[in-house]
């Protein structure tokens, strides 16, 4: 079964109502511990993943957001096939994805961003030629594929080179390339800019981007990154704690009637005379230098350059700037749109 | 003073406890590496006089074989060679940069940590073969004496050790040299067989290297083979190579860490 | 895709093979001097093993019925056999708990061949080929003073040279597999090493309790003494049987181990 016999209204992966929990064993010390473990396992269960259901459709860019622990990488590691979910169902292009049937591991890829699958001691494209004899990739077609990637990748005089004299940047490059020389029709990855710099985590983005656009390929996505999330992604899932808690476009994050007010005053207040007056929660109050975003401290010698930013809703900012002029004088004040990182930020304090 | 001896002896113990903790996987790498080279010996002496029908082999029977067996497995175990690797692998991997910061000498540092289940299982050893051995007409005494020399033998393989580790600052392929090293030991220190049944105009090769003093010679001892002045002369050749060894480390690690720093580890 | 067939052909696994010999050809060849001096480490063991049995015949005609020439014959039989076992395999399971402690694994599971595959042929060790040349050199020298027929009994060489490196696989195999259970497996590893030492000596010398282990329930004596047997005196067809049945029962396990290993392997990953 592949996508082509697929009716063009099915999505390409399906979720219903996955449960994933883990059994990590108690294991005791030594040996002896190790014998119990093979007579009499006692196991301890966790649960990554608590009921999670979404459908994806063919060709779209999915961002798949959460702490660190939330199941992100659970989600994905069912999606791949690697691990089974306890319960529920997933099916992705058309079948079960725990069988890993040879025309699934055909038609997808799985890139870590920790773990490098290629060889650290060869030039790039050898580790290509083994992936051309494991995908069994023909001559012409391999050779085509490689042109473009590595054109749009804009790494061509760097596929001779050894993989461990290159860049971490290249080097994940070269790993895309890597992923993507079988053409998979679902590309997972997981933390693809995790260690770059800006410049290097923005030309991957742009990759991505025109590979989608122009493969058709469904790619899902995590990252820690709101940047590459904003950027990218039609559609983001919010994962906390095993739960699904925000599927839909990033905007619509953003359009919830969530703002951010800055002001100046004369003298700047401690956050705990703040707070009560307020009404509001310490870490929606944070204190910034007037031109930098780096927060400063409350001892800082600049005090009148300092500005307040409160996360609060539209219909809060009357009655918020009202009590601060009750108190204090201001010397200036603007209202924000709330960035997606805090957006995001409060949804995985919020309510636990 | 004081200070000195406290980070000695806190090496010891936390040596001794590192080889400990799991304490089945230690026992049964005691046994496995007491047992397995016992049994070859055993199974050769077997095919040579049971099979073979041999009465003696350069002037030793069957049972002096055997015995020479038993006795070999207590002194075998203290021979040392592997923590040596635990050298060479700090400076390839620059790990010895945090050493050389701590107050304490690092090549000294790492003999204590190996030593320290070795010393546990001399004595254990030492108490059961005084046990088992005058059964068998063994004197407790020179069961004492064999293991003062193996213990003697252990710090000159070390010296040893960690002079052809030193090799690990210049050149890249310090395990090769331990690995050679180390077959060497398993054949001339006399834990494989007897060296006296090197043929005859072998035998120089063995007595002009210190390997004898680990096994063969704690062996000779125990078995009261050897008179009270020929211990002596041994005792002589042993000090003699301990000198060598110190001299040795000093130099090649004295040249070795100055390049070392220079190279900026 | 194209490729619709539901497994991948052997001609498959063939081009990967050769595709990963090339990539370590190339590998050693910007480390060379790392394999030169593996080489010479085996060639001194070697040199050890022979000055061993040397000695020992300087005090003894014959070694339960086997001469020094056939001995040494022995020597050469076995030396090839683990030269091409070092050649092909061993570096893998150097690397072998990587595959689970770095999840590893998880990269080969999603890979359209088998992911035991590719771990095994992952890391070869080319200059090692050399040890193999070094090792037939002494079956040659010694086969005529061992007795060995020759003749068409040449080609039985390269098949029990195969036989010795599937025992050695299967054996290494079994003592590594434990890295599902265990993150302590190198005690296993070096298990596997002590009991290796069996291996260097003709089986036969062996009292009968060691023989029978060394020949069923921990089959060392398959690596080098077996084919080495074989070579000289011939076999009877229930110990063709026998050693069928053993290698078989091994695989079997090791193969029913490895399933149990990545169920634990995906149960306990999150």
């Amino acid at each position: 079964m592949t996508l082509d016999q697929t009716p063009q209204s099915k999505p390409i992966i399906q979720v219903r109502n996955v449960r994933r929990s883990f059994r990590s064993p108690k294991k005791e010390e030594g040996l002896k511990g190790t014998l119990k473990l093979l007579v009499k396992p006692e196991v301890q269960e966790h649960e990554a993943l608590k009921g999670v259901s979404f459908d994806i459709e063919a060709g779209s860019f999915i961002g798949l957001i959460g702490a660190n622990g939330a199941g992100k990488t659970t989600l994905l590691k069912i999606l791949s096939g690697l691990i089974p979910p306890t319960s529920g169902e997933a099916v992705v292009l058309g079948q079960d994805p725990f069988k890993r049937s040879m025309n699934f591991r055909h038609s997808i890829a799985l890139v870590m961003g920790q773990k490098a699958q290629l060889w650290w001691d060869l030039p790039a494209v050898d580790a290509f030629e083994l992936l051309k004899a494991i995908y069994d990739i023909p001559e012409d077609t391999y050779r085509e594929r490689l042109n473009t990637l590595a054109e749009l990748l804009d790494v061509k005089r760097l596929l001779n080179t050894q993989i461990r004299r290159l860049s971490l940047g290249e080097r994940m490059k070269m790993e895309l390339i890597g992923a993507l020389i079988h053409w998979p029709k679902v590309i997972f990855l997981d933390e693809p800019t995790i260690g770059l710099d800006v410049l290097a985590a923005h030309k991957l983005r742009e990759f991505l981007r025109e590979f989608n656009r122009r493969e058709k390929a469904t790619i899902i996505l995590t990252s820690h990154n709101m940047d590459d999330i904003e950027r990218l992604c039609s559609r983001v899932l919010i994962i906390k704690q095993g739960q699904l808690i925000f599927d839909g476009e990033p905007k619509k994050l953003k359009q919830s009637d969530e703002c951010q007010l800055r002001v100046r005053l004369v003298e700047t207040p401690s956050i705990e005379e703040l707070t009560p007056l307020l009404g509001l929660s310490p870490t929606a109050i944070a204190f910034t230098g007037a031109d930098s975003d780096s927060p400063t401290k409350a001892d800082d010698e600049d005090t009148e350059a300092r500005s307040i930013r409160m996360s609060l809703r539209r219909n809060q900012i009357t009655s918020t700037l009202q009590s601060l002029m009750s108190k204090y004088t201001l010397v200036d004040m603007a209202i924000e749109e709330q960035s997606l990182e805090k957006v995001i930020q409060r949804l995985y304090e919020s309510e636990s | 003073m004081n200070l000195n001896l406290k980070w000695r002896w806190a090496a010891l113990k936390n040596g001794f406890q590192d080889a400990t903790a799991y304490r089945l996987e230690f026992l049964f790498e005691v046994l496995g590496s007491a047992l397995v080279p016992a049994a070859i010996q055993w199974v050769l002496w077997y095919a040579m006089f049971k099979v073979g029908g041999a009465t003696e082999v350069a002037g030793m029977t069957y049972a002096d074989l055997l015995q020479y067996t038993w006795i070999s497995l207590m002194f075998t175990q203290i021979r040392g060679g592997d923590h040596d690797f635990e050298l060479q692998e700090m400076i390839r991997s620059g790990g010895l940069s945090t050493y050389l910061l701590r107050p304490c000498g690092v090549v000294e540092f790492v003999w204590l940590r190996g030593v320290a289940p070795k010393l546990f299982i001399a004595g254990v050893g030492l108490v059961v073969g005084m046990i088992i051995g005058t059964a068998y007409g063994l004197s407790p005494v020179h069961l004492a004496v064999g293991m003062i020399f193996a213990v003697l033998g252990n710090i000159i393989h070390y010296q040893l050790s960690a002079s052809l580790a030193s090799v690990a600052f210049w050149w890249e392929e310090g395990y090769s040299l331990l690995m050679v090293k180390n077959m060497l030991v398993s054949l001339l220190s006399g834990e494989l067989l007897p060296l006296t049944l090197f043929p005859k105009n072998w035998q120089w090769v063995w007595e002009n290297t210190p390997f004898y003093l680990f096994v063969f010679a704690p062996v000779q001892i125990a078995q009261g083979k050897w008179s009270a002045s020929q211990i002596t002369s041994h005792l002589g050749i042993a000090c003699f190579w301990l000198v060598i060894g110190w001299s040795l480390i000093r130099m090649s690690w004295g040249l070795g860490i100055r390049r070392y720093q220079s190279l900026g580890g | 895709m194209k490729t619709k067939e539901s497994y991948p052909s052997l001609a498959r696994y063939w081009r990967v093979f050769l595709v990963q010999v090339k990539n370590n050809f190339v590998r050693e060849a910007v480390y060379r001097t790392n394999f030169l001096t593996m080489m010479i480490v085996d060639l001194i063991w070697l040199g050890i093993e022979y000055t061993l049995f040397a000695i020992i015949y300087a005090n003894t005609p014959t070694l339960a019925g086997w001469t020094q020439p056939q001995v040494f014959f022995f020597l050469g039989v076995f030396f090839s056999s683990d030269a091409l076992f070092t050649t092909l395999f061993q570096r893998n399971f150097w690397n072998f708990s990587d595959l689970v402690n770095k999840g590893d694994l998880d990269i080969l599971l999603t890979k359209p061949v088998h992911p035991l595959f590719l771990a095994l042929t992952r890391w070869m060790n080319l200059t090692a080929v050399f040890n193999l040349f070094l090792g037939l050199g002494i079956l040659i020298r010694y086969a005529d003073e061992a007795g060995f027929a020759g003749g068409s009994r040449w080609f039985l060489v390269p098949l029990w040279l195969l036989i010795g490196v599937l025992a050695a696989l299967l054996l290494r195999f079994a003592f590594s597999i434990w890295i599902f259970w265990t993150d302590r497996s190198w005690a296993l590893s070096r298990l596997y090493y002590q009991f290796f030492a069996f291996a260097t000596k003709p089986d036969s010398l062996y009292p009968k309790v060691i023989r029978y282990t060394i020949l069923t329930a921990l089959p060392f004596g398959f690596i080098g003494s077996v084919p080495a047997r074989a070579l000289l005196r011939g076999i009877s067809f229930s110990e063709c049987v026998g050693i069928t049945a053993v290698l078989a029962t091994f695989a079997l396990i090791n193969g029913v181990l490895w399933k149990k290993g990545l169920r634990r392997y995906q149960s306990a990953s999150s």
